[in-house]
């Protein structure tokens, strides 16, 4: 493995949090707001210099947060990713009930319910025919 | 509704030992992490089908004399 490959691996969460955060810094520039599209970008790069300084250890984290990753460890992460899918769905769901008892629609949470159930039902259904 | 929890056990640790090999060693030579291996001796995770049998080759012995079927207990 080169040098630059292994670099690109361990930086894969650094450059996916640059990414976002270019995003998110961006659209709360255009949003009106400089000064806390400056102070996203800020907080954004740093967090992907810790991901990357964290991902240079040998631990199970610092694997999972590059991309050279075992059986193991991809399953820690799936299983992780999982649970969280479940914790978002959670809130979705609660945010959606309180959002029709307060409103009468279910407003922004509903949309994410609807995500959430497309995702799963058409995830499955890919999933059913991977072999 | 119950169902039961198949407990596997291993010998990874002993052959791993008597070859003089550490884990990270093991675990470089089978693309596994130190971690991995660890936490197969342990217990805390079945391998798959693929490195149970790369481990076998490794040691030269059957996959059934690494890992073997212990006890059942209901969950």
């Amino acid at each position: 493995m080169s040098g630059m490959r292994s670099r690109t691996r361990r930086g894969a969460t650094s450059i996916t949090l640059l990414v976002g955060g270019a995003v998110l810094a961006t659209a709360t520039g255009i949003g009106g707001s400089p000064a806390w599209a400056i102070g996203t970008a800020v907080a954004f790069i740093a967090l992907a210099a810790g991901a990357f300084v964290w991902a240079g250890g040998s631990g199970d984290t610092a694997a999972i947060l590059g991309a050279d990753r075992d059986e193991r460890q991809r399953g820690l992460d799936r299983d992780a990713t999982a649970v969280t899918g479940v914790v978002m769905v959670i809130a979705a769901l609660a945010g959606a009930v309180i959002s029709i008892g307060r409103t009468g629609n279910p407003g922004g949470y509903g949309v994410l319910c609807l995500v959430g159930g497309v995702a799963y039902a058409g995830t499955l259904a890919v999933l059913r025919m991977r072999p | 509704m119950s169902s039961k929890l198949v407990i596997v056990k291993n010998r990874v640790r002993d052959l791993r030992v008597a070859r003089d090999l550490s884990q990270a060693e093991l675990g470089t030579e089978l693309g596994v992490s130190r971690q991995t291996i660890n936490s197969i001796e342990n217990g805390r995770y079945l391998p798959s089908l693929p490195l149970a049998i790369a481990m076998a080759r490794r040691f030269h012995v059957s996959v059934e004399a690494i890992f073997v079927i212990g006890d059942e207990e209901d969950v």
